[in-house]
């Protein structure tokens, strides 16, 4: 599904170079349920960004379900990311003018669907994180645990190959992180690979696969075992 | 990949955030309105401006010579200056006459086809000219007859009658004679004063009246007459490229040639028309910079509006990017949007523009407006629109998606 070989993303300004991701190598399955765990400043967003297809990288090698992304132009970057990939933001990253209709809506206007096509799916996405019934509602009119539904919802109504979420409770209170994580869980279950980005060492326990960055590289040693891996063990 | 235009989403975000955009669209139809209205003043003043007084203006100048002193006898002097004048290498024909075409002031008189008071009479300038007066001015005699010596008169100070023949411009002719054709105005009787007849001996293509804003501009009557004055004027033609020389060189023969005299006002008819035309180039120009100001003050409130628009949704544009928008999509957004500003602007400025005009023939007496400036003006200020919308448009895409991460 994602295959990251030798990735290494240096930032360079003229008085400095830093080094975010250093000889990053990961293999994601579909069917994955990835959490990616580290201190801040480790890497974990370079890596989302450049698995998200939102940065490019300075060197390595990145397959994504099959596509080497490698030396795709940003037209291809942009078709590839609206196609495969379904995003997940912590601050939930609605269009504040927009309902949640039309909110859902964006990524279908740009996938080319028909209109007919794009409401069925809208619909579809919205009634499945329980927010149908208020799709003409602007999301200033929702709670946080709402919002990120909404989110959650336009990242599915495209049906992407796999999810990328960063931090998808951070902004939420623990009821409505349970619940958000429990509708990601569903996600899953359902076959979509999920690889999220957090913080919180017990929502990655609830993952299928930890991976724990720390310099910019996978720490092995830190790695956390999830708790259904423990228990087959 | 196809992509399905924003429309719907964009009126509903402007629905919810309107005051920006519909201050930009009540100031595109507020442009529209002066921009239309101004153009079509232009216009109407320069095709003013560019009316042919029917003389040769770029080879002609005048100057005035008043005589002085007991001894002073004008017409000697009028005759011996002509005399001097025609004879001088350079110049093609010279007169004396009473008034300059286009030069604000002269003669005018009313003319009937019948006798009688009670006649319905139109408006004519009436130049006093002798036999030279067609060479001088540079007119043609289209129908009929010049002057010749023996028609022309010397016409004493305050001398009442007139003489019996005259030459009358087609444009005269036909008003005078508005169911015959006007070449058979020739050898038509013409009233002066009621119950003066004149006999129209020739008909000229075409001489100017001096006054420039007169709605009988076009009409004129040439007079067989020389002015006994102290004070007269000579309109000399010259040939191409000779006028300047021979006004210096005139002006000093003449005032050597008879000393009891002061030559003056040597003038060339081009700044004459200049200066007739003054207060139409003005308003040209004060319009035309009032276009200009407004249409970049327009287009600089466009770019205002749409930089501050990219900057507030910086974050929005990074997200839309992260879903799958390509940079032209962002661009595409954006234009879309300001085609959504302009076109109500536009629409309303169409309407404010023909309320604005209908208000000018009210006050003003203008003309109304031709139907096609109103859809040069439309494509106008939307080119204008689409230009400058396209700078701040391809900044946000350059909006990079990595954004759409970032938590501050």
């Amino acid at each position: 599904m994602l295959s990251m070989n030798n990735i290494n993303k240096v930032f360079r300004t003229d008085l400095v170079e830093t080094t975010a991701l250093r000889d990053f190598n990961l293999t994601i399955d579909e069917g994955d349920f990835v959490s990616v765990t580290g201190p801040s400043g480790s890497g974990k967003t370079t890596f989302l960004n450049i698995a998200g297809l939102l940065e490019t990288y300075t060197s390595g090698q990145y397959v994504l379900d099959g596509t080497d992304v490698s030396n795709l132009s940003d037209r291809q970057r942009s078709h590839l990311r609206n196609e495969k990939i379904g995003f997940i933001f912590q601050s939930f990253n609605l269009i504040p003018d927009l309902n949640l209709y039309d909110n859902v809506d964006v990524p279908l206007r740009y996938r080319g669907f028909s209109k007919q096509e794009r409401h069925k799916r809208i619909t579809q996405s919205l009634e499945r994180v329980g927010l149908a019934n208020r799709m003409k509602h602007l999301p200033a009119q929702l709670s946080g645990g709402q919002q990120q539904r909404v989110a959650i919802a336009r990242a599915l109504a495209g049906e992407p190959r796999f999810l990328l979420a960063d931090e998808p409770t951070g902004n939420l209170d623990s009821q409505m992180a349970k619940s958000v994580m429990a509708l990601l869980q569903e996600i899953n279950q359902q076959g979509t690979t999920i690889v999220m980005v957090t913080h919180d060492p017990e929502l990655a326990m609830q993952t299928s696969k930890n991976v724990f960055v720390r310099d910019g590289q996978i720490s092995e040693h830190e790695t956390l075992v999830p708790v259904a891996l423990a228990s087959n063990q | 990949m196809k992509t399905n235009l924003e429309f719907g989403p964009i009126c509903r975000a402007l629905l919810r955030n309107k005051v920006g955009a519909v201050l930009i669209a009540l100031q595109i139809a507020l442009t529209m309105t002066i921009v239309v209205n101004a153009i079509f003043i232009i216009v109407e003043r320069q095709a003013l401006m560019q009316r042919e007084s029917g003389i040769d203006e770029a080879n002609s100048f005048y100057l005035t010579s008043t005589g002085f002193g007991n001894d002073f006898e004008p017409k000697r002097v009028i005759e011996q200056d002509l005399d001097v004048i025609r004879n001088t290498p350079g110049v093609i024909d010279a007169i004396q006459i009473n008034a300059i075409p286009i030069s604000g002031g002269g003669w005018s008189m009313s003319l009937t086809t019948e006798p009688g008071d009670d006649q319905e009479d139109v408006s004519t300038a009436n130049y006093f000219v002798d036999a030279h007066g067609i060479n001088a001015l540079d007119l043609e005699v289209i129908a009929g007859r010049n002057f010749t010596a023996t028609d022309i008169r010397w016409r004493e100070r305050n001398q009442p009658d007139w003489p019996d023949n005259a030459m009358i411009t087609k444009a005269l002719a036909e008003k005078l004679f508005p169911d015959i054709p006007w070449q058979s105005v020739v050898g038509k009787t013409v009233y002066i004063g009621d119950d003066e007849p004149v006999i129209v001996t020739g008909i000229v293509d075409k001489l100017q009246a001096p006054w420039i804003g007169w709605s009988e501009l076009e009409n004129a009557m040439l007079s067989p007459e020389k002015m006994v004055s102290e004070s007269t004027r000579y309109f000399i033609r010259t040939e191409p490229g000779e006028r300047d020389r021979l006004m210096a060189e005139l002006e000093d023969t003449l005032a050597n040639a008879y000393g009891n005299r002061l030559i003056r006002n040597v003038t060339t008819v081009t700044e004459t028309r200049e200066r007739s035309y003054r207060q139409h180039s003005a308003m040209i120009k004060i319009l035309s910079t009032v276009m200009v100001l407004l249409t970049l003050i327009t287009a600089m409130g466009i770019i205002g509006l749409t930089s501050f628009n990219v900057n507030r949704r910086r974050k929005q544009i990074g997200t839309r990017r992260a879903l799958g928008a390509s940079k032209q999509a962002i661009v595409r957004y954006f234009m879309l949007e300001n085609v959504i500003i302009s076109t109500t602007g536009i629409l309303l400025g169409v309407a404010m523009t023909i309320g604005l005009n209908m208000l000018l023939i009210e006050w003003f007496a203008m003309t109304a407006l031709d139907w096609y400036y109103i859809p040069a003006g439309m494509v106008v200020l939307f080119v204008v629109g689409q230009l400058a919308v396209l700078g701040p448009a391809l900044k946000a895409a350059a909006t990079p998606p990595a954004i759409a991460t970032r938590t501050v």
